[in-house]
């Protein structure tokens, strides 16, 4: 329980600084260290589990961290630190450009809301009972409609207004399959039944087979859709495209991660109940799927955040086959390397958008020549998350088509090969155009040097990931 | 048939969300669902009484004053300060729509039939195929209605729908998470009000469907 308040505590101080404090510098400074001081809490908090090599770390009967949610609990941890150390910047020149106007209301709302964001999604991943899990899930949609919704136009109330209700509606399903896994252990399991997700692996065998798998393509479908699963993914362009940069890169780089570990933990625990088919297949179809259509919407697009917004759901189709593959070490890998590089790239395009004053693609070039320092990581930002050597995402996306293959999945290889293929093409002609050609909107303006701090960081990173890895992968027989 | 008094207000409550369908004044979907939202918080209570479950009954207060009574004074405050009449319906008109709801609640009695949960000692059939009917008629809410209102009153329903089932096919869902939900579902409708004024302030109107600005 301490444990959990402990987590909990930053979050809270942070929404209580922002109800309390008015003065901009105060604001602008101090936030970004709290949300830094919650990730040295949760490496504090996760840390024990690695000293001791422990399985898992039960805080309370419904709550617990494993492995694997610790390592997804600290990514999420750090992107959001480093989304909010770039939100000052981003903050400071939306604010020079809106002059008088500036609403400094709208900046205090989000960043109340970023921290009350990022303790839901803390829940998801220490949530052991799938009715908590649930709620944490929703209570990431309702935290951060808020986000999205900062810039007060028409398009972010419409991305807002089309988020929630596709959300809700999509966890609507979740819940009505929680409520049938619910069921499937009352019927000689466990007597009263049980949400709690250890017991239910314990007691997997007996659960009711058929409820169990209906329940099951409910929450896939449910939380398919907050994760962005094609054809449900309608409001993931239009969200990360509107929301604030800073935004959209927790969005892409924390908040989809939530939902695919909601739905790889379900699919663990169908896989105890020996019904490894249903808890492979599926996410391996889905996956395959995703991957595939995603890739073929990145040919045609004209926005740049809707650019790395269909190159998240292609991310989200190759962790599904992760998880259809049914290996968490994979899943987190391609996680980690997705979300650095992703969220480094919604800063950038962040940058780009403020100093371009467009979205548009069409409108953005010769970056090169205006802004080499965010041309280049533009770029190898860019090459990272589309798997090109030697970023870590190459690593992580060659070793599940290896695992694929080791499987005898061979449609699964040949169809993530095709996509990888057509959206590293497509990324690369559209990066292309927006890097050389002629210059067309004035990039002179709004360019401080502190702009590209987080997004190099980020960008050192990811290649960081990939060189080091190297020799580990090739030391393997 | 003799039927359980928590039986026949689940009854009555799928039948007032299928009159639901019928009717596109705003206000009357919105009583509508008050009153089926109660009828459900009586179910609970009398089941609360079958089962001799103390916790239940809390359940059946907090749903009865959260969900029956506090969203829909809410929702009714909004109507009155944005002048809302009536929605004027997509796709399908109002009676058509009812009677096609009527064919999909025959057609959950079947699926009920076909459901995997053996129907012993609690008899539910009625409770499974009044969940399985009200979640199709938010679901037909959400699809024929124009208005945010309506798709947020659509939305409820298809929630109360899960409820139900939830009520009816399990034994004893943990109270906290049942109040987590209600909370959930409370702060959600909460939200989407206030983007309802926003959207009229800044579109001049609260029908969704013409919101097609973003697309690729």
């Amino acid at each position: 329980m301490e444990t959990i308040g402990f987590i909990s505590l930053t979050p809270c101080l942070i929404v209580l600084t922002v109800l309390l404090v008015r003065h901009k510098p105060f604001v602008r400074f101090v936030l970004p260290i709290l949300f830094w001081i919650q990730l040295a809490a949760v490496v504090y908090v996760v840390a024990p589990l690695f000293q001791r090599n422990a399985v898992s770390l039960a805080l309370t009967p419904d709550f617990k961290i494993d492995s694997l949610g610790s390592l997804f609990m600290t990514l999420t941890a750090f992107v959001t630190a480093c989304a909010m150390s770039h939100a000052r910047v981003f903050f400071e020149v939306e604010d020079a450009r809106a002059g008088e106007s500036y609403q400094f209301e709208h900046e205090r709302i989000f960043y109340a809301c970023a921290a009350l964001f990022l303790l839901a999604m803390n829940f998801v991943f220490i949530s052991d009972n799938l009715g908590f899990l649930w709620i944490s899930i929703e209570a990431t949609t309702l935290s951060s409609a808020a986000l999205i919704y900062y810039g007060r136009t028409k398009h972010t109330l419409e991305a807002t207004w089309k988020y929630l209700v596709v959300c809700s509606v999509g966890i609507a399903f979740a819940l009505f399959g929680t409520i049938l896994l619910f069921a499937s252990s009352q019927h000689g399991a466990i007597e009263h039944g049980s949400l709690n997700l250890s017991e239910l692996t314990a007691h997997a065998d007996a659960l009711e087979f058929r409820l169990l798998r209906l329940g099951y393509i409910f929450c896939l479908v449910g939380y398919g859709t907050k994760a962005g699963v094609f054809p449900l993914h309608s409001w993931l362009p239009d969200a990360h495209s509107e929301a604030p940069a800073p935004a959209s890169a927790i969005l892409s780089g924390a908040l989809l991660n939530c939902a695919l570990f909601a739905i790889w933990r379900l699919s663990q625990l169908v896989s105890a109940a020996h019904h490894e088919a249903l808890a492979t297949n599926l996410p391996l179809a889905l996956g395959t799927v995703t991957a595939l259509a995603a890739s073929f919407f990145l040919i045609h697009q004209h926005g740049i955040k809707r650019l790395w917004a269909y190159s998240s759901i292609e991310n989200v189709g190759i962790m599904l086959v992760a998880i259809g593959l049914s290996s968490g070490p994979l899943f987190f890998l391609q996680a980690l390397n997705h979300s650095i590089a992703k969220v480094a790239l919604f800063l950038l395009a962040g940058n780009i958008i403020q100093s371009a004053g467009t979205k548009n693609l069409a409108d953005i070039r010769g970056l090169l020549q205006s802004a080499p320092s965010w041309a280049v990581l533009f770029a190898v930002a860019a090459l990272a998350v589309t798997g090109a050597p030697p970023s870590g995402a190459f690593l992580s996306e060659l070793l599940i088509l290896l695992q694929a293959m080791d499987q005898k999945r061979f449609i699964v290889v040949i169809s993530l090969i095709v996509a990888l293929s057509i959206s590293f093409i497509a990324v690369s002609v559209h990066v292309c155009r927006i890097l050389f050609g002629s210059e067309k909107s004035n990039f002179a303006k709004l360019k401080p040097f502190s702009t590209s701090i987080v997004p190099a960081l980020l960008v050192a990173l990811s290649l960081l990931c990939g060189v080091t890895a190297l020799p580990i992968l090739l030391s393997k027989p | 048939m003799s039927f359980t008094p928590a039986e026949w207000s689940l009854i009555a409550s799928a039948t007032v969300a299928i009159l639901m369908v019928g009717s596109l004044h705003v206000r009357v979907n919105l009583f509508g669902y008050c009153v089926l939202t109660v009828l459900i918080s009586l179910a609970t209570m009398f089941s609360a009484i079958d089962h001799h479950e103390t916790s239940m009954f809390y359940l059946a207060g907090a749903i009865a004053l959260l969900k029956g009574i506090s969203i829909p004074l809410f929702l009714y405050w909004i109507i009155g300060k944005l002048k809302l009449g009536s929605d004027s319906g997509a796709v399908l008109s109002a009676p058509l729509a009812m009677h096609l709801n009527i064919g999909l609640t025959i057609m959950s009695y079947f699926l009920v039939s076909e459901f995997p949960v053996p129907l012993g000692e609690l008899r539910t059939w009625v409770g499974a195929m009044a969940a399985i009917s009200m979640v199709l008629t938010g679901i037909v809410l959400m699809l024929i209605r124009r208005l945010a209102i309506s798709q947020i009153i659509g939305f409820l329903v298809l929630e109360n729908g899960i409820y139900i089932f939830a009520l009816t096919q399990t034994r004893g869902m943990p109270l906290i998470i049942e109040m987590g939900v209600v909370l959930d579902v409370l702060v959600g409708v909460m939200i989407a009000g206030l983007l309802m004024f926003r959207i009229q302030s800044s579109f001049e109107h609260i029908d969704v469907s013409k919101l097609t600005d973003l697309r690729d």
